[in-house]
């Protein structure tokens, strides 16, 4: 279980760093947190030429305001994000989410860059991408560009970023004001990678839904938005009924798969469930039940 | 004071002598050696369950910079004798495991070409670089399949798969079973676990070519079991073979056997006159240590209407994987479940028959509670079944059911002898610890809101301590029923006590030394305990099957009053006192009833730098050697109770409530039988609903990385209650009995019982461990469907 031999640059601005992966192509890896690449390196599943460990380009790390939204650097670990009062305050679900990562010691190395980038089909972050709309920034020699989170995932452990590319920073756009959320998933134990995992926002107005989003994670080869479950819930009231119905829809909308630790049949069963507690619990929230 | 009042350290809580080195990372593990011109070994590993071997071509990775050599099998074929782990057991076929396989392989993760490099990093690379021609063979990796005349053969000279079969009986199983007015019955099924130590395997052989020693530094339980071992394969004799397991980090079995990687280290270091180390790294560890449980029993209870029992029969079907392992044989495992199933239960009829079925996986292997995990779990879910269907509250069924007081000594069904054991005291103390009838009221209120949550027992009984004259495995021919301490008294008067067990986490070096010097008469921190290294002791095994507390403990005791009645000797005459008025204490000894006294020190400067001034019959040194042997064994025992709860969408399983109350006699430390049963009881929740070795039909190993095998952690584990009950031993020397496994071999019955418990309103009973949210998810909507 030890890698293969690889070289090692610590570059210290992201143009060099793209100077350097535009050099090596596909030889190339960045190192964030290393908390996925790692192991991977350690299987010998990857055997890059060449580490560029992004950890000292300073500017990175950081969690501003930016005009009806958030940016977040791409090294902006998993426990800032769980900490951060700004967080807490703007996107209370992230916080609550990353609660579930792995354990204290990887979320003090994982990034929100390495997790969107690594893109494990049952990775938190990735939903939340997904759920919350982000907008994805990569920079290469060739210039920069914003990728929707909606057209970032696009199979399992691949995104929309080019080898030569680095994800330098994530907007988040504010939910609807009003809005509540829940999130909810299941692991075998505290911090594995879930089994299934729902995310959800709605927003409610004169007892009318007027936003409803569902993503899920675990189910599908990249996390999943659930269209056909919103457009359930958009326009009506938030019911049981409709909260039942938008969460069997929810299952229908899963791509789950067998694997060792569960059916694709139990999986969606998951869905059901947890959509179900957190359309429940977002409801209670806009309806300022529970904070 | 009289001497029965002094506080004595045999009960007291002392913290761990070995800690402090330990938790400061100043442990000397089998890695931590690192001599001048080390090599390192990495092995190429069999891609397929059952291949011929072709050819191998080592040529690419030999000539890569840094790799100092590399073998095949059959280069080494003559550089050691194949391991056969034989046995007088009558239907037992013994097989050949090879160092490095030859002609063909039989498990994914077999050995089959060893690189030795410069660095791990090298010997990788080059590992890579060696390419096999395999010719894949058919094989069977269910054990029912494998069991079939037609299944493809993994060892053609025993022409069948079924490399064991045994059958225990008493009375007529068959007629009581027939007459039985309830029955009960069901296929259980305990799947494939992993032994996971913290530490994984280690090896580093040093030869030293102008002395011709060869010392081996081991992760082993079992020093003196390898160096007999090497001796006979290697064809050298024993006393220039040292074999030392300084510190080891956890064991549970997986470390009690001799391996392949062992021996070879051996082999490559003499023959290439350079320390040679291999360290497991933990993929290598999942497919290549020795694994645990895997049987199907079909097992039957046949009870009178008022919850007597008055029969049992079980059919069990063991996968053995592809090897015998060395020298406890394939046979260990599966023949104890059928030895062990009747449990702490009076039982007129048995009967228990068992087969072996070699598969292409890594070899079964002792595991922590060895065949009574699984004996436990069959039982005491027959017991719960039983219950049920009389409206017998499970814990009085028990009661009723077990051996009474009166009755012990006890023959069991397969001919185990109970000594004295306090089986009714532990389960009378789980019960009060519980509070019972207050739990069961409010089960019902938390049902009757939704909750699922249920209370699940485990009662049962093993065997400790085991003497010389019942083999640990069945026919082995290993001698592991005695145990031997040297006791000496150095001119400075500390103590050095010298065992042949090997500590690997039991804290052997606390509970020895308490012992020694309340029978000495010394102070804690003037006896060092020496143990995990063959060099003090003519013939020695290791550490297992709760032995050392007893057979060490034992021989400790004996070695100490010999050593004693030296040291009052020659205080006597210094002294000029009969030794009947002396007393040792607190590494002095005083003439009873005056203030005059001597320190173990001065005497021991007397008797030996004033040697010629002592009279001629006490001349002798302050030493004293002492063999121990418990002839039969005792019985440990224990109840433990578990009230989980599942969560009625997710089949999330929580354990809430955890008690345990344990008979091992006279407890030496309590804090260290705590962690001995937190730890067990830890590894028995991981078995019961976590950990699994999950191979597919062609014998890939699915679950081979930690991500995939998955082990509790502490967010798993329920805090525990343990309650001591110490039920005198009539048959051991200090009343010791045997505690290092109980807490894996009741938890997952109390567990499967507990989550039955809380399926109980959906008739749900379940057979199969671990019991996972998927399997739990398919139990209730098969359930939901049936309605
Ligand atoms: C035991 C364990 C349990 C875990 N459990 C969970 C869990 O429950 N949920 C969960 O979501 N995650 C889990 N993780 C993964 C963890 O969150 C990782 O930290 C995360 O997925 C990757 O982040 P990283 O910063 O460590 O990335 P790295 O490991 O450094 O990199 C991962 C990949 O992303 C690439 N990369 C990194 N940064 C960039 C960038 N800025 N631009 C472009 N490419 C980049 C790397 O080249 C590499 O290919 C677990 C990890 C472990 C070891």
């Amino acid at each position: 279980m030890k890698p293969a031999p690889f070289a090692y640059a610590a570059p210290r601005s992201v143009e060099e760093a793209a100077a350097l992966l535009a050099e090596h192509g596909g030889d190339a890896r960045l190192l964030a947190g290393g908390q996925s690449l790692v192991p991977m390196l350690n299987f010998r599943l990857l055997e890059p030429a060449l580490l560029v460990d992004i950890n000292r380009i300073a500017g990175l790390d950081g969690i501003a305001e930016i005009a009806g939204g958030l940016r977040l650097g791409a090294l902006v670990r998993h426990r800032m994000l769980e900490t951060s009062p700004l967080i807490a305050s703007r996107f209370p679900i992230i916080a609550a989410a990353m609660a579930e990562v792995a354990h204290l010691a990887i979320r003090n190395r994982g990034t929100i860059g390495g997790s969107l980038a690594h893109a494990d089909p049952a990775a938190e972050l990735p939903l939340l991408a997904l759920l919350l709309e982000a907008r994805i920034t990569a920079v290469s020699t060739q210039g920069r560009r914003v990728i929707a989170a909606s057209d970032f995932f696009t199979a399992a452990l691949t995104t929309a970023l080019a080898p030569d590319e680095i994800l330098t920073e994530i907007e988040l756009p504010d939910p609807p004001a009003g809005s509540g959320w829940g999130f909810a998933e299941l692991a075998r134990r505290a911090g594995d990678f879930a089994l299934a995992a729902v995310g959800v926002i709605i927003a409610e107005a004169g007892g009318i839904c007027r936003t409803a989003r569902i993503a899920m994670a675990g189910v599908g080869p990249t996390p999943l938005r659930a269209p056909a479950a919103e457009a359930l819930l958009q326009g009506g009231t938030l019911d049981t009924g409709a909260i039942a119905a938008a969460s069997r829809a929810a299952a229908a909308a899963a791509q789950p798969a067998d694997d060792l630790h569960a059916s694709a049949a139990y999986r969606r069963h998951l869905v059901e469930v947890l959509t179900r507690g957190a359309l429940s619990a977002a409801v209670a929230r806009a309806r300022k039940v529970v904070p | 004071m009289r001497e029965e009042l002094r506080p004595k350290l045999v009960g007291a809580r002392v913290k761990r002598v070995e800690d402090p080195r330990l938790l400061t990372g100043q442990g000397s593990f089998a890695d931590d050696y690192r001599p001048a011109g080390m090599v390192h070994v990495a092995l190429l590993r069999s891609a397929y369950p059952h291949a011929r071997l072709l050819r191998i071509d080592t040529a690419a990775a030999r000539s890569m910079a840094g790799v100092v050599a590399v073998f095949t099998g059959d280069e080494l074929a003559e550089a050691a004798r194949p391991m056969v782990a034989t046995s007088k057991m009558k239907d037992y076929r013994a097989t050949a495991m090879p160092m490095l396989a030859r002609g063909k392989v039989r498990y994914v993760g077999e050995p089959v070409a060893a690189v030795v490099a410069a660095s791990r990093y090298i010997a990788e690379d080059a590992a890579r670089r060696i390419n096999v021609d395999y010719a894949p063979l058919p094989a069977a990796s269910d054990p029912l399949r494998a069991a079939e005349a037609s299944a493809p053969l993994l060892h053609e000279e025993v022409r069948s798969n079924i490399v064991l079969s045994r059958e225990f009986a008493r009375g007529d199983a068959a007629a009581a079973m027939a007459a039985a007015p309830l029955r009960v019955g069901a296929r259980f099924r305990f799947r494939r676990k992993a032994v996971l130590a913290l530490e994984n395997r280690c090896y580093l052989g040093d030869y030293h070519r102008g002395r011709r020693e060869l010392t081996l530094y081991s992760a082993t339980q079992v020093p003196g079991i390898v160096r007999d071992a090497l001796s006979e394969l290697m064809a050298m004799p024993e006393h220039l073979i040292r074999v030392v397991a300084a510190d080891v980090g956890g064991g549970f079995g997986g470390k009690a056997s001799v391996y392949p990687e062992e021996l070879l280290v051996a082999v490559l270091a003499r023959r290439l006159g350079r320390p040679v180390k291999y360290a497991s790294d933990r993929l290598e560890d999942l497919l290549s240590t020795s694994q645990a449980f895997d049987e199907i029993v079909d097992a039957e209870l046949g009870v009178a209407n008022d919850g007597t029992i008055a029969a049992l029969t079980a059919e069990v079907v063991g996968d053995v994987g592809a090897y015998s392992i060395y020298p406890w044989t394939a046979a260990l495992e599966p023949v104890q479940v059928v030895s062990f199933l009747p449990g702490p239960y009076r039982m007129p009829n048995y009967r228990g028959r068992v087969r072996g079925v070699a598969t292409p996986k890594a070899p079964l292997g002792p595991y922590r509670g060895v065949g009574r995990p699984v004996a436990a779990f069959v039982m005491e879910r027959l017991i719960d079944m039983a219950a049920r269907r009389l409206g017998i509250d499970p814990l009085a069924m028990r009661r009723q059911n077990f051996v009474a007081a009166e009755e012990f000594p006890y023959r069991t069904g397969s001919g185990i002898i109970w000594d004295r054991a306090g089986f009714a005291e532990c389960l009378t103390a789980v019960r009060v610890a519980l509070d019972y009838d207050a739990l069961r009221r409010w089960q019902k209120e938390a049902r009757a809101a939704g909750r699922w949550i249920g209370i699940g027992f485990a009662s049962y009984a093993e065997l400790t301590g085991i003497g010389s004259k019942i083999p640990a495995a069945p026919g082995m021919p290993v001698n592991t029923g005695t145990e031997t301490a040297t006791l000496r008294i150095d001119p400075s008067g500390s103590v050095t006590a010298i065992f042949g067990v090997a500590s690997h986490g039991q804290g052997l070096e606390t509970t020895l030394a308490q012992v020694v010097a309340d029978e000495l008469g010394v102070r804690l921190e003037d006896v060092r305990i020496v143990q995990g290294d063959t060099a003090g002791r003519a013939y020695t095994t290791g550490t297992y099957a709760s032995r050392s507390a007893v057979l060490a403990g034992g021989a400790g005791k004996l070695a100490a009053a010999a050593l004693r009645e030296k040291v009052l000797r020659a205080a006597a005459h210094l002294l000029e006192a009969h030794v009947d008025d002396l007393v040792a204490e607190g590494s002095r000894v005083a003439i009873r009833g005056t203030d005059r006294s001597l320190s173990f020190r001065e005497i021991a400067r007397s008797v030996y730098l004033q040697f010629g001034r002592m009279p001629p019959e006490l001349q002798e040194e302050l030493e004293a050697t002492k063999l121990y042997d418990p002839q039969f064994g005792t019985t440990s025992s224990a109840t433990h109770a578990a009230v989980v709860e599942i969560d009625p969408e997710t089949f999330d399983v929580r354990v809430l409530r955890y008690v345990v109350a344990e008979d091992c006699g006279r407890v030496i430390n309590p804090m260290i039988v705590d962690g001995q049963v937190h730890g067990g009881v830890a590894q028995g929740i991981g078995a019961a609903l976590l950990e699994e070795l999950v191979y597919d039909g062609e014998g890939q190993l699915l679950s081979g990385s930690l991500m995939d095998y998955l082990v509790p952690s502490a967010a798993e584990i329920p805090p525990m209650e343990v309650i001591h009950i110490e039920a005198e031993s009539p048959t051991t020397l200090g009343g010791f009995r045997g505690m290092g496994e109980g807490g894996t071999i009741g938890a997952p019955a109390a567990i499967a019982n507990a989550v039955t418990d809380a399926l109980a309103p959906l008739g749900i009973e379940v057979t199969e461990l671990p019991v996972t949210p998927e399997r739990l998810y398919r139990l209730v909507e098969a359930a939901r469907r049936k309605e």
